[in-house]
């Protein structure tokens, strides 16, 4: 094979599965394979930073790990507000336009509430980093979300957006001369009504707010909408492929196979579905006494589920995505040893 | 004192980041106020719905349902309450179509920050209040299960956010009356669940110091849910398998050293939680319901809270 197989993975599944330590150990043993790699990361804990030799005090936006060998790896630590305001500062026409927005008093909150801004950036990043060169292969561990598929919705979600009414509004003024509700006043009695019934619900001074900042948003909408396209494709390109991270246990199946399912119907690849953290199953009889009996039962009985949750797990994908097990293991990684024979049993598992 | 606390509150927001365990927790407190015999409703607000399976009874699809006489749940979608409220206000059905077709609601009104999670405790405390559709009795005790979106404490606190912002009309009321009544020790309170492990610690340390400087609140109580048993004293046991064993005393010891570092920050009363070989449904409810119970009747004999 020539090259690297898929040069962008992306590491998928619902907050607290464990995602950024998966992204962190595969990533690390790309790069000990001597691979240019980059793992593109959020809020990592502080045992993984440890492990990673990264501290709190140098948490730039790009850190490098000592990898012996041919390779190298970059960790980039993602921040959503970071990487708005970047952005705010690439994009804006000019000063005067980065100021207004930066300076708008619903900035800090619009642009962590409006929906899929994190993932969206996330997605950005990877674009930006994927054209620069510079990796032979990226990771991107993504943003930890309630339910996985939020992730891949965020690019339509924003371009959407930018194709509704919401963009075209902000785009013209909202507000005319007189400060009225533009749009409402040609509507005569009913218009005035509208405007009444929103002065009334939330007051037209949180209106006009929010207005100008969509109108000073306005100028970067182009690029920003240009951008969500091409990373929607980059999203879809054969480049990239996809890895699901599920907690064990069979009250999970549902969740993980409809993710499945909506990746691929998106036009998507996704690879292996990693079932983390499961209870190992005994190999053999189990002898127990007394007062150990309770915990050495409670694990057992754990595996048991857990086994009979990834089977049924395997026989609904029947066979179009291996199903990887990550034990359980007697602590988290601490050490970039401990971390690259983790991505050893992630891999192996794949071949 | 806290078993006092459970008869008096009419609302209690569950909160904590997802995969803890706040849906069987906040299913734990119902059935334990339903007992009080105090009519409690449960509000779930995550898209999708867990709470039924937790009593094995039908999905709501937002209607209230019952799980005993004195306890309902319901699960909602906070756009359709920012839509009812505009009907509500609107009453005239040209307008409000009109209304709720236009950009200027989907986007600014219904996208506005902090409406969506105002908008679901104005909801709660109208119920309270008594304003309901008929045929529903009014709960003295509302349960929130929080959605794990975002930070614990950005729930709590939307409505101030939005009442800083909005100083008039329907809204801004509303907004000002949720925040009065999240920051009213008599009438509201928070219970925060984790999970002894380094991240879910990691953010339940947050949210506390996250409600004691911007709300000058503290939870009631905080819950550390799926913790191994404790390891026997007598040690070893050479019969048993080495590995289920060793792993088992690492993870329980790690669930320790977790409980200290949140014990370092969290003086208050702590409630733990056993890992049990069940799965999520009434009987897991009922067996944590047992655990609650004791573990209230030792606060109260003033035993202490740690464990």
């Amino acid at each position: 094979m020539s090259g690297i197989e898929h040069p962008l993975q992306i590491v998928v599944g619902a907050g607290g599965v464990g995602k950024t330590t998966l992204a962190a150990a595969m990533a690390l043993k790309h790069a000990r394979a001597g691979e240019r790699t980059m793992v593109m990361t959020f809020d990592p804990s502080l045992r993984l930073k440890d492990a990673l030799g990264i501290s709190e005090a140098e948490a730039s936006e790009e850190v490098e790990v000592p990898v012996e060998g041919e390779g190298s790896l970059l960790v980039s630590l993602l921040d959503a507000r970071r990487t708005f305001d970047r952005l705010v500062r690439n994009y804006a026409p000019n000063e005067e336009a980065r100021e207004r927005i930066l300076s708008n008093r619903f900035y800090d909150h619009l642009s962590g509430a409006l929906a899929g801004v994190l993932e969206y950036m996330a997605s950005e990043r990877l674009f930006e980093v994927s054209r620069s060169g510079r990796f032979d292969r990226i990771i991107l561990d993504t943003p930890p979300a309630q339910q996985a598929i939020d992730f891949l919705k965020a690019p339509e979600r924003i371009t959407g957006f930018l194709d509704s009414g919401g963009v075209r509004i902000a785009l013209k003024p909202w507000f005319d001369a007189k400060g009225r509700l533009r749009g409402t006043a040609k509507l005569g009695f009913l218009g005035r009504n509208v405007e009444a019934f929103f002065d009334h619900m939330i007051g037209l001074d949180l209106l006009r707010d929010m207005a100008e900042f969509f109108q000073a948003f306005a100028p970067l909408f182009d690029g920003f909408k240009q951008r969500a396209f091409e990373v929607q494709r980059l999203l879809r390109a054969p480049d990239t492929l996809f890895s699901m991270v599920s907690a064990p246990g069979p009250h999970r199946v549902a969740d993980t196979l409809h993710f499945a399912r909506r990746l691929e119907e998106a036009g998507h690849r996704l690879g292996p579905v990693i079932v983390n953290r499961v209870h190992p199953l005994p190999e053999g009889p189990v002898k127990a006494t007394g007062g150990t009996r309770e915990g050495v039962a409670l694990l057992q009985w754990l595996a048991q589920r857990e086994a009979e949750g990834i089977e049924a797990l395997e026989d609904l994908l029947a066979g179009h995505h291996p199903v990887i097990r990550i034990p359980l293991l007697p602590e988290e990684p601490t050490n970039l040893d401990s971390l690259a024979s983790l991505g050893e049993m992630i891999s192996e598992s794949f071949r | 004192m806290i078993a006092g606390r459970l008869e008096k509150l009419q609302l209690i927001v569950v909160t904590g980041k997802g995969g803890v365990g706040k849906s069987s927790v906040t299913a734990m407190l119902g059935r334990l106020l339903s007992g009080m015999r105090r009519k409690t409703l449960l509000i779930e607000v995550d898209p999708r719905e867990n709470l039924h399976h937790l009593f094995d009874i039908p999905p709501s699809g937002g209607d209230v349902v019952e799980v005993d006489p004195f306890l309902k749940i319901q699960h909602l979608e906070p756009r359709s309450i920012i839509d009812d409220l505009v009907r509500e206000k609107l009453k005239v059905g040209f307008l409000v179509k009109r209304v709720l077709a236009s950009p200027v609601h989907q986007h600014f009104t219904a996208g506005a920050p902090g409406i969506k999670e105002a908008a679901v405790f104005g909801r709660a405390l109208r119920w309270l209040e008594g304003h309901h559709p008929r045929g529903i009795e009014t709960p003295e005790c509302i349960i929130l299960d929080a959605p794990a979106t975002g930070h614990g404490v950005s729930w709590l606190l939307a409505a101030q956010l939005v009442s800083d912002v909005v100083k008039s009309g329907p809204i801004g009321e509303m907004a000002a009356d949720v925040a009065a009544f999240l920051g009213d020790e008599a009438r509201s309170g928070t219970v925060v669940v984790g999970m002894a492990e380094e991240m879910p610690v990691e953010e339940t340390r947050e949210l506390i110091e996250a409600m004691k400087t911007r709300m000058q609140r503290r939870p009631e109580f905080v819950v550390l849910n799926a913790l191994y048993p404790p390891v026997p004293d007598e040690g070893t046991d050479s019969e048993a398998d080495d590995f289920l064993h060793d792993l088992w005393i690492r993870r329980r010891q790690i669930n320790e050293s977790e409980r200290a570092r949140l014990a370092a920050v969290w003086e208050g009363p702590l409630l733990e939680l056993p890992l049990l070989p069940m799965d999520p449904g009434p009987a897991l409810v009922g067996r944590l319901g047992v655990e609650l119970s004791r573990w209230l009747s030792r606060q109260a004999s003033g035993r202490g809270g740690r464990g």
